[in-house]
């Protein structure tokens, strides 16, 4: 076959075999789950105006989606995101319905440019729920004790890590500080790579201010409940304390379910601030190089379609969690559908064996049409 | 059993890494040190080394192969990969520079050709200040490019600026300054952050007794 055919294009794959099969059964797995906590799916546009998508994304973050333009010369995009589709949707199909809205997906995305070298993947499918309309640490812990479950039931709990943060911990900062655009942005970055030495040179130009000294120590801040006592220490700006303040209520529930130690506060995970407007979450799992899910609060992104209200989120990256469990031969997952062999049929007369095999198939069972008897 | 898989970079930085590691009391036999295997076991068994061309170091890492890697800022300013870097190390201290000959014309109005081994660096740096560039990119011995006229400059890395003296070129510009890094994977810095938080303190500790 020549080059041009049998060529794939980078970042795009196929799946097949004991992998396709595993892939199925986390999907499934996945919206049982959210079917259980009575998230109603949702199935969105592949393709859809690049505007949409520019709103909900942001420019910077959009920019990676696949455009073409329509027959009337506007931009298309092939979803580069699922999040700003759904969100629409509540501000339009949904405007009528009743708060709050729960509802998931499951549907791949396309981007240009792969996120990082870790995730080298163009096309990656995305299993999330979108919980509209709902504010305050209710809902919030309902995203997390989803996560939760979904680790559990992959067997994924013991060696699994949920980090928490709130954007508004930095916002009070990057306010106090009367940050402009650009040094905003720089910060970020720098609270966001760890980078301690060079946040210290960056904060010494804010030397007249006596918070932004301390700030430095936040890219250091994680671990468990003290984190936040410690942060109240060190940073006393009203909203940084609110922020403080939701997160401690969280953390309270989190002990109270026991599952302290699968939660880590994390006040350094900065990654997505233009996004998320209060709790953020990431989820690490040891084998993947980088993380598999993560979510958070978004009660901007509705306004821009009209209408603002409170929601909160969360994507797994379904081809990460494949990949990772597939390496860990996790058969006892797939196993489900693969063991079970199908009858042998075979026969000359092929009305009889098909006749014969559509008995099988009413009875549910497995058949295999041998096909060398068939061929005659 | 290995706790921290490090990868660092071989050549220029690789002496002056195993010295910290050692100061940090990670020690490899001289057995290991001399063996041309590329990867060793440090003495306790907690510590994997991995040598890699220092702009792999980043791909180990980010892809989480490694959990750590020691690597020049340079490398970084040019790869930009999705990692953290949480310490500057004191090691490996240098500049990325614009160098031109001596006898060069002022100033270059139009296409400014740029020889490098770093284009997205002198790209983004030209792109700054809104200079078209003609970006010619080599693999080695950039001086060259200037000195035979193949470029009008060059953006090159600069230790003592000895080789550039020696071959009659002259810096024109600072870009940055580039020292060694810790880099850490992401998901190793929460799934091992005991470790690693350990490992950091260590060397941290290490190069300030070192000062």
């Amino acid at each position: 076959m020549s080059e041009t055919l049998s060529r794939i294009p980078a970042g795009m794959r196929y799946y097949s075999g004991p992998e396709a099969r595993l892939r199925r059964t986390i999907e499934n797995t996945l919206v049982s789950i959210f079917d259980g906590w009575s998230y109603e799916e949702i199935t969105t546009p592949t393709i859809d105006y690049y505007s949409l998508f520019e709103h909900g994304m942001g420019r910077s973050q959009a920019h990676h989606a696949f455009r073409f333009s329509d027959t009337d010369g506007r931009m298309l995009a092939i979803r580069p995101d699922v999040t700003s589709l759904v969100a629409r949707a509540a501000a339009t199909l949904f405007a009528e319905r009743e708060r709050p809205l729960r509802l998931c997906y499951v549907a791949p995305v396309f981007r240009q440019q792969p996120r990082s070298r870790a995730e080298w993947r163009r096309e990656s499918t995305q299993i999330g729920c979108e919980f509209i309309g709902a504010n305050g640490s209710a809902a919030d812990m309902e995203a997390l004790a989803i996560v939760c479950e979904v680790l559990e039931r992959l067997k994924l709990d013991c060696d699994s890590l949920i980090t928490l943060n709130d954007v508004e911990v930095f916002n009070g900062m990057a306010e106090q500080l009367k940050l402009t655009r650009e040094a905003r942005a720089e910060m970020r970055d720098l609270i966001d790579t760890r980078n301690a030495d060079d946040l210290g040179r960056f904060l010494a130009r804010y030397s007249h201010e006596p918070e932004a000294r301390p700030f430095k120590q936040l890219v250091q801040l994680s671990g468990k409940r003290n984190v936040l006592t410690d942060a109240r220490g060190l940073i006393t700006n009203p909203r940084s304390q609110a922020a403080l303040s939701r997160l401690e209520r969280l953390w309270s529930v989190v002990e109270s379910l026991h599952l302290a130690d699968r939660f880590e506060i994390d006040l350094g995970d900065v990654s997505q601030l233009d996004y998320y407007t209060g709790l953020t979450f990431k989820i690490y799992i040891s084998g993947a190089g980088a993380r598999v899910a993560s979510g958070g609060r978004y009660d901007r992104l509705t306004a821009s379609f009209g209408q603002e209200e409170p929601a909160v989120g969360f994507v797994f990256e379904l081809d990460t969690l494949t990949e990772v469990l597939f390496a860990r031969a996790c058969d006892s997952i797939a196993a489900g559908s693969s063991s079970v062999e199908g009858a042998r049929l075979t026969g000359n007369n092929l009305g009889e064996l098909f006749v014969a095999a559509r008995r099988k198939r009413e009875l549910g069972e497995r058949v295999i049409i041998t096909a060398s008897e068939v061929s005659q | 059993m290995t706790e921290v898989t490090i990868a660092v970079a071989k050549g220029r930085l690789q002496a002056e890494t195993l010295d910290l590691l050692t100061r940090a009391a990670i020690i490899f036999s001289s057995e290991a040190l001399s063996s041309r295997r590329l990867s060793i076991q440090d003495e306790s068994g907690r510590f994997r080394l991995i040598f890699v061309k220092p702009a792999d170091v980043p791909v180990y890492v980010e892809h989480g192969i490694a959990d750590c890697g020691i690597v020049g800022r340079d490398v970084l300013l040019e790869s930009e990969p999705d990692l953290l870097q949480p310490l500057s190390l004191n090691i490996g201290a240098c500049r990325i520079v614009v160098a031109a000959r001596n006898d060069a014309p002022e100033s270059q109005l139009g296409m400014l050709k740029v020889a490098t081994k770093y284009p997205r660096i002198a790209a983004r740096h030209f792109g700054a200040r809104g200079i078209a560039v003609d970006l010619i990119e080599l693999a080695g011995s950039v001086e060259l490019a200037s000195v035979l006229g193949l470029a009008d400059c060059i953006v090159d890395l600069v230790e003592t600026g000895k080789t550039l003296q020696d071959n009659g070129l002259t810096i024109i510009e600072v870009i940055a300054d580039s020292a060694a890094r810790l880099v850490v994977n992401r998901a190793s810095y929460q799934l091992k952050a005991h470790v690693v938080g350990r490992f950091m303190r260590s060397l941290n500790e290490a190069q300030q007794r070192g000062e």
